[in-house]
Order: C-alpha cells, then sequence, then structure tokens
C-alpha cells in the first residue's frame, strides 16, 4: 500500500467538493471586498459576523449533514428548534422556571422525538421525507398550542449567556488593544465550532461515523457486513435532534424570544448549507468541513446584499438558488467523470 | 366463500382501503359532534351550494389539483419541492398583470391593466417552463428530482417578489374573481375546475399508454429505456404537468384573496400535496401510482383542518392534529402492519380450509 503522506491525503479526489466551496466562497469574499471594501467589508468584524449571524443554522447543519450521509433527510429541524425556544421562552418568562430547566425538558423532546423519528423510519420502513414532515407538523403545532404570540425572554441567566463576549484583540506597542472596529465572539460562535469539531470527530474517527458513511453508501452492502444499520440511523436522527435543540438555544440568545412561527422553512435553508457544502442527497459523500464553509458561503450573500443597501433582500433567495445550481452542476460533473475513470 | 374472504384481506392490505376508512372515521366523528355537519344548504343570491362538505372539497381544491401531478412525480421516485414557490409565481404574474398601473392608480377597480388572455396564459405558461425547467434538470442533467426542484423552491419567491416590487396588489376585476370564488352548476368554480383535471389527468395517464410509461419508468429507468421508452420524455412532460398544475392552482389561491402574496401563497403545499399522495397510497419509491387515493388523501387533510377549525380549536394548532393523523394513517400503512393483516388472513383463510378438510 502506498504511504499516505500529508500531501496524498489533502490532495484525494474525494475532497474537491469541499475545496469547490472554499473557492467559491474566496471568490465571493473578494468579490465583495472589491466592491464594498472601502465601506468596511474587508474587516475582522465583518467576518465574525458571518458567524455570529448564522451559528444557529451552521449548529443543526451539523446533525443536518450526518442525516444526508445515511441517505436520509429530517424536516424537522426547523420547527424543533422554535420549539426549543418556546420552551424557553414559556418556560421562564409565563412559568418562572429556570431556564436550565426549560433546556432540559427541551433537549429531552428534541432528542426523544429524533430517536422516534429514526425508529419509525427504520423498523417501519416509513420514508424519511414523510416521517420527519409529520414530525414537523407535530413540534410546528405544540408549538402553536404553547403560545401562537411572541414571548420576550426575560431572565438574568440567558442575559448573562447572551451578552457574554471574548473581544478580538491585537497587540500593539506592549500593549493589547481592542481591534477596531470591535469584533467579538460569543457563546454561539464557539458552540458552532465545537459542534464542527464534534461532527467531524465522529465522523471520522469513530466506528460509528464510518457506519454512517457505510450505510449511506449502500445499506444493503452495510446490513450484509455485519453492521447495526437500525441502530446507527436511530441514534443519528437522535444526534440531530440534539443538534436542533441546541440550534434553538442558540436561536433564542440571538433573538431572545421564542415565537411559534421562527425559523420556517429554516429546514430547507439547513439542507442548502448542506449541500452547497458538498454533502450529496442521495448519500454516502460529505464532509463537516465542507458544511462549515457552506454555511460561510450562504450568508456571505446577505451580507453583500446588506453592504449593497439598494437590492431588494429577496436577491438573497435568487442567488442561492443559482449557487445551488452551479454546485448540483459541478457535483454533477464531478460524479460523472469519476464514473467514467472508474468504468476504464 | 374463501375467494370472498380473500377479496377482503386483500382489500385490507391495499393503502387506498385505510385512506378511505380514514376519512370516513373522520367524518364520523364529525357527524357525531355536530349533527349538522353533513347539511347542505342552498343560497339563491350566490347560485351556490353551501355546507361544511362543499366547503372541504372547495378548499382542498389546490391541493388536490396540484397532487395530481405530484402523483406522476412521485409515480417516477422523485419528488417536487417547487410547487408552493410556483403557485406565488402564477400569483404575482396575475396580479402584475392586472394591475400594472398600480402606481397611478393605488385604488383597485373592476378592470384588468392586459388582456385577460394574457393574465391567465402567461401565469400559466411560465410556470409549465419552470416545470419543464425542473424536468430538464433530473431527465437530462441526471440529478436527483428533491435537489433539482429545491432550487425554484428557494429561488421561487424570490423571482414573485421581484416581480412585484415586494409589494401586495389588489383587483377588483370581477372575471378574475370568478375563477376562486364564482359558481357553475349550482357548485364553487374551484370544485369544477378541480374535476376537470382530474378528469383531464386520469384520461391521459389511463386511456393513453403513458400512466404504464411513469410507472415503468419509476420501476426501473434502465430497463424501461432498453424496452424502447424514452425515460426523458416522459420526465419533461410529467414535471412540465406538475407546473402548469401549480400555475392553475396558483391562480385559484389568488382569485379567493384578490390579490398576490408571494410570501403565503402556496406556503407548505409542497408538503401537503406530497402527504396527500403518501396517504393516498403511492409508494415514494414510485411505480405504481393511484388518482383516485390521491385525492381521498387531498380531501382527508382538508377535512383534519376543516375539522379542527369547526369546533374553535386555535388555527394554528391544526399541525399538530394533522400530525396525529397522519401518524396514525402512515403507521397502519407502513410494511410491517400490513403484512401482519396479511399473515393473519392467510392464517385464518388456512384454518379455515382445514376444518373443511
Amino acid at each position: 500500500m502506498k504511504k499516505q503522506t500529508l500531501w496524498t491525503r489533502i490532495t484525494n479526489p474525494k475532497y474537491i467538493m469541499v475545496y469547490a466551496t472554499i473557492g467559491i466562497f474566496l471568490a465571493i469574499y473578494a468579490f465583495g471586498a472589491f466592491l464594498y471594501g472601502d465601506k468596511g467589508f474587508l474587516t475582522v468584524r465583518t467576518f465574525v459576523n458571518l458567524f455570529i449571524d448564522n451559528a444557529y443554522f451552521g449548529i443543526s447543519a451539523v446533525g443536518m449533514t450526518m442525516v444526508l450521509i445515511t441517505g436520509g433527510i429530517d424536516l424537522s429541524v426547523g420547527a424543533v428548534a422554535s420549539l426549543t425556544g418556546m420552551f424557553i421562552a414559556y418556560g421562564t418568562t409565563v412559568l418562572g422556571l429556570h431556564p436550565l430547566t426549560c433546556i432540559a425538558a427541551a433537549l429531552v423532546m428534541g432528542v426523544g422525538l429524533g430517536l422516534l423519528m429514526g425508529w419509525v423510519i427504520h423498523y417501519l420502513n416509513v420514508p424519511a421525507f414523510i416521517t420527519t414532515l409529520t414530525g414537523m407538523f407535530l413540534a410546528r403545532g405544540v408549538c402553536s398550542l404553547i403560545s401562537r404570540e411572541s414571548i420576550d425572554i426575560k431572565h438574568p441567566f440567558i442575559d448573562a449567556l447572551a451578552g457574554w463576549k471574548i473581544y478580538l484583540m491585537k497587540y500593539v506597542d506592549g500593549n493589547w488593544v481592542k481591534i477596531k472596529p470591535i469584533a467579538f465572539i460569543n457563546f454561539n460562535v464557539i458552540l458552532f465550532l465545537v459542534m464542527i469539531i464534534i461532527g467531524a470527530f465522529i465522523l471520522q474517527r469513530t466506528r460509528f461515523g464510518r457506519n454512517i458513511y457505510a450505510i449511506g453508501g449502500n445499506e444493503q452492502s452495510a446490513a450484509l457486513m455485519g453492521l447495526p444499520v437500525g441502530r446507527t440511523k436511530v441514534l443519528v436522527y437522535g444526534f440531530n435532534g440534539l443538534c436542533s435543540v441546541l440550534a434553538g438555544i442558540s436561536y433564542a440568545l440571538y433573538v431572545k424570544s421564542g415565537w411559534n412561527l421562527s425559523l420556517q422553512g429554516g429546514e430547507l435553508e439547513v439542507i442548502t448549507c448542506a449541500v452547497i457544502g458538498g454533502t450529496l442527497l442521495t448519500g454516502g459523500v460529505g464532509y463537516m468541513a465542507g458544511t462549515l464553509f457552506g454555511v460561510l458561503l450562504k450568508s456571505v450573500i446577505p451580507a453583500l446584499i446588506t453592504f449593497n443597501g439598494n437590492l431588494l433582500s429577496w436577491w438573497g433567495k435568487i442567488a442561492t438558488g443559482l449557487l445551488l445550481l452551479l454546485f448540483i452542476c459541478i457535483q454533477r460533473f464531478v460524479v460523472t467523470t469519476s464514473d467514467r475513470k472508474k468504468g476504464q | 366463500m374463501s375467494k370472498k374472504s380473500f377479496d377482503i384481506s386483500s382489500l385490507m392490505q391495499s393503502k387506498v382501503t385505510w385512506a378511505v376508512i380514514a376519512e370516513l372515521l373522520i367524518l364520523l366523528v364529525c357527524f357525531l359532534i355536530r349533527p349538522d355537519f353533513f347539511s347542505i344548504s342552498y343560497q339563491p343570491s350566490t347560485g351556490m351550494l353551501y355546507g361544511s362538505l362543499i366547503d372541504i372539497v372547495n378548499r382542498s381544491a389546490e391541493i388536490t389539483i396540484i397532487s395530481m401531478g405530484m402523483t406522476l412525480v412521485i409515480a417516477l421516485g422523485g419528488t417536487d419541492l417547487s410547487v408552493g414557490a410556483l403557485v406565488a409565481v402564477a400569483g404575482a404574474i396575475a396580479l402584475k398583470f392586472l394591475r400594472w398601473d398600480v402606481l397611478a392608480y393605488p385604488t383597485p377597480g373592476d378592470y384588468t391593466v392586459c388582456s385577460y388572455i394574457l393574465v391567465l396564459a402567461v401565469p400559466l405558461i411560465v410556470c409549465a417552463l419552470m416545470g419543464l425547467f425542473n424536468g430538464f434538470l433530473v431527465a437530462k442533467g441526471g440529478i436527483q428530482p428533491i435537489i433539482a426542484t429545491l432550487i425554484l423552491m428557494v429561488c421561487g419567491r424570490g423571482v414573485a417578489q421581484i416581480l412585484t416590487d415586494g409589494k401586495q396588489f389588489t383587483t377588483g376585476y370581477s372575471p378574475f374573481r370568478f375563477i376562486g370564488q364564482g359558481s357553475f352548476l349550482y357548485l364553487p368554480m374551484p370544485i369544477i375546475i378541480t374535476i376537470v383535471v382530474v378528469i383531464a389527468v386520469a384520461l391521459f395517464t389511463r386511456k393513453t399508454a403513458f400512466g404504464a410509461f411513469v410507472e415503468s419508468v419509476g420501476v426501473n429507468p434502465n430497463a424501461s429505456k432498453l424496452s424502447g421508452i424514452k425515460a426523458a420524455g416522459v420526465i419533461l412532460i410529467v414535471f412540465m404537468i406538475t407546473g402548469l398544475l401549480s400555475g392553475i392552482a396558483g391562480l385559484i389561491y389568488s382569485s379567493r384573496i384578490m390579490s398576490n402574496d408571494s410570501n403565503n401563497a402556496g406556503l407548505n403545499f409542497e408538503m401537503d400535496a406530497i402527504l396527500a399522495v403518501v396517504i393516498g397510497g403511492t409508494n415514494m419509491s414510485g411505480g405504481k401510482f393511484s388518482l383516485a387515493g390521491t385525492v381521498v388523501g387531498s380531501l382527508i387533510i382538508r377535512t383534519i383542518v376543516t375539522f379542527v377549525y369547526y369546533f374553535g380549536i386555535v388555527a394554528e394548532a391544526t399541525m399538530a392534529f394533522k400530525a396525529l393523523i397522519i401518524a396514525v394513517v402512515i403507521v397502519l400503512q407502513s410494511e410491517p402492519v400490513r403484512k401482519y393483516f396479511a399473515k393473519r388472513a392467510a392464517l385464518r383463510a388456512l384454518r379455515k380450509g382445514g376444518m373443511k378438510a
């Protein structure tokens, strides 16, 4: 067997989609810098804000990437995140509970629903699309049963967690000073990055992660090899439920309120992040690094539109759609060329 | 005797049967709680029949029409996520043509700026072309349908918003009102349109070989290609039909509210349509499809919503009830449960046969 050097590992053709994502992100970023560099597009603050404003999408995308790699799909993430926000808002403001109690309840709800959906998908053989769609309806409906109005979250613990931030410093003339314009990292950003790292670790370094790829590649072969297909699938949906709840917490910290209609359509934005990050919906292919840049790529477009100031925000939707089209074409091209190589 | 019992067991294994039973049960519960649920009255001033049943069929029109196309897409083994966005696009284009002068004359009147034929034809043509675009990506690009249609689902509403500058126009043009609120033969127009669409799709798929082509491509695209079916052509036509039907649904929707609402028009329609098809017994992995089952599925979804409204439960909570009832239907239809019934029926038949012997 050929020895794997760092270079051969990096240039492995299986990472080509991840590099395409990173390349297009850099290209769009350079484009923004060229157009709006003088308005402050190039500052650290703008870059960090990409993380702050989209951390909840990113956290959810970690779980979604795993689900997509198994060849499944989860449409319930937006509703579960919204329900988590509602738990926290209703629990703290109306019932007077401690936020941690609410979060614990939300975790039980989210992970439980995820495991249940995974069980139905695998053991009752119901398509993932339909099962998780029903889960979405259920979570949204319960959300509306709790409250139909937006509830503000006012609790010292939440305020402290949402207000906690690390300022980015630079070393000037022997002193550490805050960089200007002021940029900081908050709890959400750290949670996002930690989840990406955990996700990457699970996928690349654990037996569970290898099972996920194997199931996505070919479920029947995986079962014939003796891999625990059912257990892995159920756990993946459970993990995705956990990610949805964490995304919901992150969103609650971001907007400091709970609303039954919040994050509507969020599930498709999350799926879009994963797809433009190079995850194949047919299963078996996908990397956390790709998802990280997929989230950044999707969030840099609204940032560009804000910097322009004249365009309707709807152009962002159209640009995202075109981006999706571009990526699908690249993926298609890569897959057909690699198939042709295999054929020879 | 044994033949009859065999028929019942095969009926119990059919998914459509379960859908019909579910619909009848929900209606029965409605009837038990409110005995006047089935009453239908005639209103001479509008020339229309009124009643909960009529209302259910009327309000399910958009989903039923879209799910006719969705049934074919799912029979091909795909899904079309863009239908809801196309509903918004159709409404935006129609209102754009009706109210091109909205800046000069902000109050709506009973007139149209462009010819009424354009108002109706352009949205349908655009939606059909968008459907064709989906079909092109799937058939020629070899892209998974769910991804190919995700593109228009993401962009579609953006296009609709930009067409109308992000604004909501209203109109008072009465021929346009007729589509969604008028009546014909004592029935609301949407019901008439739905009946025409269902019959047209049924004739097209069952009286020509097209339905068989769709099922064959859904089961095995390669095999059907080898047997001489042009799979690409079939896929293109199916997606184009779905786009066109979404356009019709969009016109009905915007005629009901006499306005365009690019944010909410057709919201979650793709989900409802897919559910209607699946409840109706068409398998998501493709192959055999049942248009009649889909109609029942669409009616079930609407009956649940009407049921919830009728008994004064919070409107937004409808989703939770929808989820519970759909969960029951889906679990009953799932393979293990149906196999269980099949096994029991077979056992009973065996025992009977044994007793006779």
